[in-house]
């Protein structure tokens, strides 16, 4: 049994939504706020939970596709950001496929993951929200993402060392490292784009900044 | 026919035979791939993960310098095939500003589908010198050369059909299977392996159920997910062959087992089996 799914299900500790809690205006703030800057016609849904079902994930998730558009309508922020959910999804687009009212499901998963990182609240999944940042970190250094480079970017964070030894992971992907070396696919050495700051410009202005 | 070729990081890296054979089959098919000037990453996941600005930004860059040549895209990874055409209609919906001059007017192609057209699977067939007769193999397509389909515009999203036709063409026996377009875990696994291991292990598991002796596919990281895991070699291994190297394969007088060493489910003994190398 995956230890993971267990205590996602059987934590003691309080479980999203267990608590009764009141609305007052938020939830349609927050709704409005979602449905503006995704598009993403989260009126529609009436909880058939076809995108659970669709959802090659959902069973590592905190909160389901379906109950993060309830959510949303609800105006429960909070939990949304602090959920796994938010950093398991995948962006495979089965949800939003197979929705049958075109709620964009995908999308507005995808958007909270946006508010997410730009907010106070620590991930949940840190090595996967700490991976998407290297990537970037990487890309604008470089303008392209070399494997090699980008893992030693990951691994230089601080606690994903540890976190891989806690987990006991660390043997297991320091083997596939090195074979993925032996194999050549790794490649010390790569390319870069020449106009690499263009690049950089470009991504420390759409965090706000005046350049 | 002159294209703009969008290579992509992986096919500098963890996928640098796709990027050889893709080399050999164009030149064969008289092609002229155009690699875009100076092109940079697309962002993939982690941009619009992270900030959505920047996952429109980043493939405008390399559309920008592709129509300044003025070749129509073509890309052989689908997740960059994905966040090319996703920029481009948000661009056409001008709801950021780009810094660089871009209309977003030129086609893109997924290669697949690009090479799939009946124009371009007759050509591949006058090539073929020797069918890959027996061979056994399923298409897998994973997500985002797919879905969503208002961005990739695949209408047959649930079934597609660009690989099977391609490997049809060069003599492969396809077999038919449910998993075409299910999630192989993307980098997932990166930060949580057991996550990336179940998601690819199921796929190689119907794969085999359905008795296939190989899995064929586009996309780079599709590709290391299924043969990556096959590392250690604990199971009955199951290719996994970028579509460009069997057509490759098959248009080729001398087969070098060369071709493959960077695989970890090693695709020589299938071939040889079936005296195909
Ligand atoms: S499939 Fe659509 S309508 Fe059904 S629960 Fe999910 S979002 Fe709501
Ligand atoms: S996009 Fe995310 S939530 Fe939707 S089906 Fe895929 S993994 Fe699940």
């Amino acid at each position: 049994m995956n230890t993971t799914v267990m205590d996602h299900n059987m934590s003691s500790e309080r479980r999203p939504g267990e608590e009764r809690k009141f609305i007052g205006d938020r939830g349609d703030y927050f709704l409005n706020r979602i449905q503006g800057e995704t598009n993403g016609n989260v009126s529609a849904c009436y909880q058939c939970e076809r995108c659970t079902n669709a959802c090659p994930v959902s069973h590592f998730m905190d909160i389901k596709p379906h109950q993060v558009i309830r959510y949303v309508q609800l105006g429960w922020r909070e939990d949304l950001l602090r959920s796994s959910t938010i950093w398991v999804c995948l962006s495979c687009e089965m949800c939003t496929t197979y929705c049958p009212n075109e709620v964009r499901v995908a999308e507005i998963i995808n958007h909270l993951r946006n508010i997410a990182a730009h907010s106070s609240i620590a991930p949940k999944e840190k090595q996967l929200a700490v991976f998407h940042r290297t990537f970037l970190e990487v890309l604008s250094k470089s303008g392209r993402v070399n494997e090699f480079r980008l893992m030693k970017a990951f691994y230089s964070k601080p606690h994903i060392l540890s976190e891989k030894i806690k987990s006991g992971n660390l043997k297991e992907e320091l083997l596939l490292g090195l074979a993925l070396l032996k194999k050549g696919r790794l490649k010390p050495f790569s390319t870069r784009s020449k106009l690499t700051k263009d690049i950089r410009k470009a991504y420390i202005q759409s965090r706000g900044e005046i350049v | 026919m002159k294209l703009s070729f969008y290579p992509g990081c992986s096919l500098e890296g963890m996928a640098a035979d796709y990027a050889r054979s893709i080399d050999a089959v164009f030149k064969a098919l008289d092609i002229d791939l155009v690699e875009i000037d100076d092109w940079s990453c697309c962002g993939a996941t982690a941009a619009h993960s992270l900030s959505e600005a920047m996952s429109v930004i980043l493939p405008a860059r390399n559309l920008s310098a592709a129509e300044q040549m003025g070749l129509d895209i073509v890309a052989p990874c689908a997740n960059c095939f994905n966040r090319l055409r996703f920029s481009q209609q948000m661009i056409q919906k001008k709801v950021l500003d780009i810094p660089w001059p871009v209309t977003g007017d030129l086609k893109i192609h997924d290669m697949t589908r690009f090479l799939a057209q009946p124009a371009m699977i007759k050509q591949i067939k006058k090539r073929v010198l020797k069918p890959l007769n027996g061979l056994k193999l399923v298409c897998y397509y994973g997500c985002q050369m797919v879905r969503p389909p208002r961005i990739t515009g695949y209408t047959d999203y649930e079934n597609p059909q660009t690989l099977d036709r391609i490997a049809d063409a060069v003599g492969a026996r396809v077999i038919d299977w449910s998993y075409k377009a299910t999630c192989c875990g993307a980098s997932i696994g990166i930060g949580r392996r057991e996550i990336g291991n179940s998601l690819t292990k199921r796929l190689l598991d119907k794969a085999r159920q359905a008795g296939a002796e190989a899995v064929v596919v586009s996309c780079p990281l599709c590709q290391s997910n299924l043969d990556m895991i096959q590392k250690d070699g604990l199971e009955q291994p199951v290719p996994v062959f970028y579509f460009t190297e069997l057509i490759r394969l098959c248009f080729s007088e001398r087969r070098d087992p060369k071709w493959f060493k960077m695989h970890f489910a090693d695709p020589v003994p299938l071939l040889s089996k079936i005296n195909a190398i």
